[in-house]
């Protein structure tokens, strides 16, 4: 978990440019300072206009839109994804060899008490909780050798959407945003769909760009009542004195554009709200889910009670993505995976609220071709220790608990250039660490960015007399074995 | 593949040869034949060659070099083909040679180092070099002597002296004078952030003295609405907020408001910027608080106001609570983060440097050390101890002294014993009527069975017979009723124990009401003894080293030395604050009058002279005009350090008074030579920021309240994720008068840009998008503005309201045509809303309402959503 080895550059900035100077003789340092001010320092005359244009990406992209299934609270990685026959042959035994001193709070083992079975052409092992998600086993490439750095909830949440354990920074879809700008200027380019039933841990920072320009941040979206704030008024407008009122304020705007020629803000603006008005109606078109089949919501378990809240948000993000939206979060209240007493049931209650309607996803993107440009990641900010948990000096017996496990855990990524079928390193036998090839966040955003035509190391941000990057200090490499 | 090499010329002390290393050997070759493309934030084709890690790194191509294999390393690869250097003649053979052997060797940069070692520029000592010292902004600002300049009639202040020569000296000239109307809508907006009424466009119109925009310039700058738009901008790069947010739990802070306050006055009264500086940094220390406290019956307003002040530095998040102390490493994940973050924003208001690269590493672009940002930190040590924190809810500073608080705990401990006593009186009270209903309910009781229920109630529930039981069960409630009805039972029978616990409790609440309480101050102030500060090694609060001083950056060449002794173990501040201050506050400071001359220049032109205004080292941009600058700069810290007379030198100049206008037939040449308009051939086009834009669509209906100062107004969030004030709170005060909540901003101003407040903001950013103009359109605050817009020209100016709104909204007399084509969709308008009316008789639940009234709300809507109201020219 070492990142030293790439914080220190090791000649200081300032000596180089001052051999620099040495070196081109005649030259005074201020003109060569002045030249590299011009293309190569960071701060160099500050941007101060930014949108959400389509930009050049770095490299032929393999996907053209993500959709971040982000799972609160931890999903136990021993119970879901990564079967572990030794956990359960030793259940209730001590944990064997090293554990973390954080880790005092667990006890026994606790095997998990779900079974796991081959899935697929590829036959990787999928729980029982996951009958419907494992029937795309061919489709899915697991992480099982993920890990973060902290075992607080808000840190590794910024891990896992911003890349570093500290709060304000920009999260991965707010860098698509701002490295690929968006295919359809009607909608939002990073669309946030949170749980109707309430935020998740870490509110509204969940689709924060940090420092990026604000333009860049989530809108969240309602799947229940008005879909985005300010999108009509709270007193309906006649269409026609409602055109009268744009037509009349496009007059007022190009006339006074006309004494100011060459303000390209100007034409920027009167376009936001041409832009405003195309998104009121796009928007509406988007969202509304009546327009899908009866099949298509049985498709997504929008006919069960259980399914039916994350089930139209997965459908609003299938028909988001297809509207050419850059980026979909789908967000559950609260954090439902946080099953630190009765882990048993509270993992498979969360499963049986996402695997239907996950499923459904996969099948419906497939159907429409759509899969092979758009990537799914699925997966929350840690998983849960393989023993079992104490609270306050007690333990459920029959009812246990799994507490916040940093040190290995699984997310998957399906969709545009994954290869499928696949099950990607590995935590030792017990699921305690990831022990074969231990995948870093930083990894994992990097292959993101790089699927989406990013490179990590060449999307940066001047801030502060510095390029920061989405993977930050960090020797991240997009990891090769998850490509097709 | 295989090129021929001659073997360098490395040969150290004739005999042994010495290994190469990446500082002596290859860095000359890469820094003359490669860095002018490989090198910076977008080196070509990614590979940056500056540093050994980024050479490992690599570029697109992936990694430049592979250890110990020259033949497969690309680096190699694209040199020995010739391909690179694509410019001049390629490498010589002992060139290519050194770097073939070099990357054979290992690639390693010093002798015994494995080039991943960081330590190596964590040092100590840290030679600076004439280069460093002679850079522009670490040397004081010069004298410089008006420059002559060849047409002086656009002469009127000391800044056109300097903008002009060097237009002309680019064959360029300033554009000319901007309309009385604009130039009046400009200002207005530049010094109090709303526009100008008709009636002062009018005066301004007829006033035909010669000194007319002086006289203006005047009356604005001694508005109180003036320390209202530059307070913000101060409060910007303060990283004012009034919550503390870090977790998820974003907690409010009451009183620092107070501080936003202080700062709104000190700009109304022109405090002289070495003051508010003093004030801010050591007010406490500056003042003696600590022996006033200590001695004083009362706390003066002038150490309250120096108090205040410091609230400067406490403006970084902070969320610590009490049970931090059971996290782990918590210094590291939350402490430490504090104060670098204080420091920050300390360093980029006051001296425009970027310091905390500095936090892990020697700086990278300025020569500043780590060694020295830990002195920086020292000075902040005194407050911000992470070995022995105060969790931030807890750091509260009563506007009192000590006598104050002494007798304030003895008047307060009276009380409570009062209050105890009537509380024991109530409670006898209430034992005794409870014994009166119980012997009167006894007292009814049929004769037979009293005796034996009276023993079975008294028994103890353990040891009671079964009959015992019975009875106790059956009238335990009517003698002794539960605990809920009692109150009632009790006043039901006894009216004359309702009266004495009325008493009783009257005189409590009034024993409650005449508590002393102080309000408090969100101060900084020393915690008691001495301090120690160590460098941390690659910023890692887990890895300590060395204890450091306080001490300044040295390659500022500031003429007095920054001075601090440690203190004599019995005082109660360390003084290490004030010295900083004192040593920032110097007249000849190089960058601390500089640093604030360029911010109100920034917000009077839309680009500082210096356009990176928190970053006055290499990586900043040279200034425009440096001894413009200087002057400005001189002439400040010269005449008391008044902001308001650095106003007048840019406000009365030609410079600022000139047309932004863009004519494409008068601006040929200029905008080919300068397309930035860095010489300012023209003034420049600038939106509003969030609060004039807000402010003025309140005020041009006649709704904003211009009351100033007051504790913040609290903000609410809507079910539909919009925040506006809350309930029952005042809807219509200036902007800044709003809580600024670091987790969620007011919808209205969050939508055009206010910063949220991470530390500070130095250059607010601009986006122009359409969920802004959704909100401009639909949100129910501009449609309410709007339609307080139209009552108004209904009741001032109901026979020509069209003009009257072109002349409210945009301060200016409408053009020719414009008032018929406003009218005639004023008049169309009003026609749809009557077509609506008669087609809604029959459903009159959906009337629109009157159309003239509806038609009038249009027009008002249009012209606040109209880039002539937010933009400036």
């Amino acid at each position: 978990m070492s990142i030293r080895n790439t914080i220190p550059p090791a000649i200081p900035r300032r000596q180089l440019l001052s051999q620099m100077g040495a070196g081109f003789g005649g030259i005074a340092l201020s003109a060569l300072l002045q030249e590299a001010g011009s293309g190569h320092l960071a701060t160099a005359a500050p941007q101060t206009h930014f949108d959400v244009s389509l930009k050049q990406p770095h490299q032929a992209p393999r996907a053209k839109a993500v959709i971040q299934l982000f799972m609160h609270g931890g999903p136990s990685h021993v119970d879901l994804l990564d079967p572990k026959p030794l956990l359960t042959k030793h259940d209730g035994g001590t944990a064997p060899g090293e554990v973390a001193d954080d880790e005092n709070r667990t006890t026994y083992l606790l095997g998990s008490p779900f079974k796991f079975s081959p899935r697929g052409q590829s036959g990787i092992e999928y729980s029982e909780l996951l009958p419907h998600i494992g029937g795309h086993a061919d489709r899915i490439a697991v992480i099982r050798s993920m890990f973060t750095e902290h075992r607080n909830h808000e840190h590794a949440i910024w891990m896992a959407h911003t890349g570093r354990i500290i709060p304000g920074r920009p999260h991965y879809g707010s860098w698509l945003a701002y490295g690929l700008g968006t295919e359809n200027q009607e909608l939002p380019a990073f669309v946030s769909l949170p749980d109707p039933a309430g935020l998740p841990v870490d509110e509204t920072r969940n689709w924060s760009a940090g420092w990026l320009p604000p333009v860049y941040q989530g809108t969240p979206v309602r799947s229940v009542g008005p879909p985005v704030l300010h999108l009509h008024p709270t007193k309906a407008r006649a269409q026609n004195t409602d055109a009268a009122r744009l037509a009349f304020l496009k007059e007022l705007n190009e006339r006074h554009k006309a004494a100011r020629p060459g303000e390209l803000e100007l034409d920027a603006r009167i376009k936001s709200f041409e832009l405003a008005a195309r998104m009121q109606l796009s928007a509406t078109e988007a969202l509304n889910i009546e327009q899908e089949t009866l099949t298509t919501q049985r498709l997504y378990g929008m006919h069960e009670d259980k399914t039916k809240s994350y089930g139209k948000r997965c459908l609003m993000a299938r028909r988001l993505v297809e509207r050419g939206v850059r980026f979909v979060q789908i967000l559950m209240q609260g954090q439902p995976w946080d099953t630190h007493t009765a882990n048993t049931a509270g993992t498979k209650d969360c499963c049986a609220q996402t695997d239907l309607p996950v499923s459904g996803l996969l099948t419906d993107l497939e159907q429409r071709g759509l899969l092979d440009s758009t990537l799914i990641v699925w997966g929350g900010e840690f998983g849960r220790t393989p023993a079992a948990e104490q609270r306050d000096g007690n333990i459920a017996k029959g009812n246990e608990g799994r507490d916040h496990h940093p040190y290995g855990f699984s997310v998957w990524l399906a969709g545009g250039g994954i290869q499928g079928g696949q099950a990607y390193g590995a935590t030792d036998d017990f699921g305690y660490r990831s022990v074969v090839d231990r995948t870093q966040t930083a990894d994992l955003h990097a292959t993101i960015l790089h699927l989406m035509g990013l490179s990590h190391e060449e999307l940066v941000f001047g801030r502060n007399g510095r390029d920061e990057r989405l993977t930050d200090v960090y020797d991240a490499h997009p990891i090769k074995a998850l490509l097709s | 593949m295989v090129v021929a090499f001659q073997t360098p010329p490395i040969v150290a002390n004739d005999t042994q040869p010495r290994k190469l290393t990446f500082v002596d050997d290859v860095l000359p070759i890469l820094t003359s034949r490669c860095l002018k493309c490989h090198s910076g934030n977008r080196p070509k084709a990614g590979l940056n060659l500056s540093e050994r890690p980024l050479v490992m790194r690599g570029g697109i191509s992936g990694p430049a070099i592979r250890v110990a294999a020259a033949q497969s390393s690309l680096l190699w690869d694209r040199i020995a083909t010739g391909e690179m250097p694509p410019q001049g003649p390629p490498l010589s053979g002992a060139e290519k040679g050194i770097i073939r052997t070099w990357i054979n060797d290992g690639a390693i940069n010093q002798a015994g180092e494995d080039g991943e070692v960081i330590d190596s520029h964590e040092s100590d000592e840290y030679p600076l070099t004439e280069s460093d010292r002679n850079f522009w902004s670490f040397r004081p600002a010069q004298h410089h002597k008006l420059p002559s300049v060849e047409t002086s009639h656009r002469m009127r202040t000391p800044v056109d002296s300097f903008v002009l020569h060097s237009l002309q000296q680019a064959g360029l000239n300033l554009s000319s004078e901007a309309t009385p109307e604009t130039l009046l809508r400009r200002t207005t907006f530049d010094l109090i952030g709303l526009p100008p009424t008709p009636e002062e466009v009018t005066d301004f119109h007829q006033d035909t003295s010669p000194d007319a925009y002086e006289r203006a310039t005047d009356r604005l700058l001694s508005s109180p609405h003036y320390g209202e738009r530059w307070g913000r901008h101060w409060l910007d790069i303060a990283g004012y907020a009034d919550s503390t947010g870090v977790l998820g739990a974003d907690y409010p802070l009451h009183f620092m408001f107070r501080y936003r306050d202080y700062v709104i006055q000190a700009f109304n009264q022109d405090k002289p910027y070495d003051r508010f500086l003093l004030e801010q940094i050591a007010g406490d220390e500056l003042v003696d608080y600590h022996s006033a406290f200590a001695q004083e019956e009362r706390l003066s307003p002038k150490i309250v106001e120096a108090l205040i002040a410091t609230g400067f530095l406490r403006t970084a998040p902070d969320s610590s609570r009490e049970d931090f102390n059971t996290i782990k490493n918590v210094e590291a994940l939350y402490y430490y983060p504090t104060i670098n973050d204080q420091l920050k924003i300390l360093m980029s208001s006051t001296l425009g440097l970027t310091v905390h690269c500095a936090k892990c590493h020697n700086h990278m672009f300025d020569p500043i050390s780590q060694q020295e940002y830990y002195e920086l930190q020292a000075i902040l040590m005194g407050a911000y101890r992470p070995k022995s924190w105060i969790p931030q809810m807890h750091r509260r500073v009563p506007e009192a002294t000590k006598s104050q608080l002494d007798s304030a705990k003895k008047h307060n401990d009276q009380l409570d014993a009062e209050i105890a006593e009537r509380n024991k009186a109530k409670e006898v009270l209430q034992s005794k009527y409870v014994q009166l209903l119980a012997e009167l309910r006894a007292a009814e009781l049929p004769d037979s069975i009293r005796e034996d229920v009276l023993l079975a109630v008294q028994e103890k529930a353990a040891e009671r017979t079964a009959l015992q039981s019975y009875l106790s069960e059956k009238f335990q409630t009517l003698l002794f009723p539960a605990s809920e009805d009692l109150t009632k039972t009790l006043s039901d029978n006894y009216p004359e124990y309702t009266s004495n616990v009325k008493t009783l409790d009257a005189e409590i609440a009034s024993r409650n009401g005449r508590r002393a309480v102080f309000d408090e101050i969100r101060a900084i102030y020393d915690l008691p003894g001495d301090v120690p500060t160590p460098f941390l090694h690659r910023g890692d609060a887990l890895t300590p080293g060395h204890l450091v001083e306080p001490g300044v950056v040295r390659v500022v060449s500031a003429p007095q030395q920054f001075a601090w002794d440690r203190p004599t173990a019995a005082v109660p501040t360390s003084g290490r604050r004030l010295a900083f201050a004192r040593w920032l506050t110097q007249p000849s400071h190089p960058l601390t009058a500089r640093v604030m001359t360029n911010r109100i220049w920034l917000h009077h032109f839309g680009r500082g002279i210096v356009s990176t205004p928190d970053d006055f080292g290499r990586a900043g941009e040279l200034p425009s005009h440096p001894q413009l600058l200087d002057w400005l700069s001189i002439d400040f810290a010269g005449h008391r350090w008044s902001v308001k007379r650095l106003h007048r030198h840019i406000l009365h100049s030609s410079t600022y008074r000139q047309q932004s206008a863009f004519i494409p037939a008068t601006h040929a040449t200029a905008s080919q030579q300068d397309p930035e308009n860095k010489l300012l051939w023209r003034q420049r086009l600038r939106r509003l920021e969030a609060e004039p834009i807000r402010d003025s669509m309140l005020f041009v209906g006649g709704r904003l309240r211009k009351q100033i100062f007051g504790r913040h107004i609290p903000l609410a969030s809507h079910p539909n994720g919009e925040v506006t004030n809350a309930p029952n709170t005042d809807a219509y005060r200036r902007s800044i008068y709003y809580q600024v909540l670091r987790s969620k901003p007011l919808t209205m101003l969050g939508a055009f840009d206010q910063p949220r407040m991470k530390t500070n903001c130095a250059v607010r950013d601009q986006s122009t998008v359409s969920t802004q103009a959704l909100t401009v359109l639909n949100s129910d605050q501009t449609v309410n503005a709007a339609q307080a817009f139209a009552a108004h020209l209904e009741s001032e100016a109901a026979k020509n309201p069209v003009s009257t709104a072109i002349r409210i909204a945009y301060s200016r007399a409408p053009r020719v045509g414009e008032t018929e084509t406003m009218t005639a969709f004023f008049e169309s308008q009003i026609k749809r809303y009557q077509q609506l009316q008669k087609e809604a008789e029959t459903a009159p639940e959906k009337a629109p309402g009157a159309p003239r009234f509806q038609a009038l709300t249009d027009l008002c809507h249009m012209l606040l959503s109209s880039n002539e109201f937010i933009y400036i020219d």
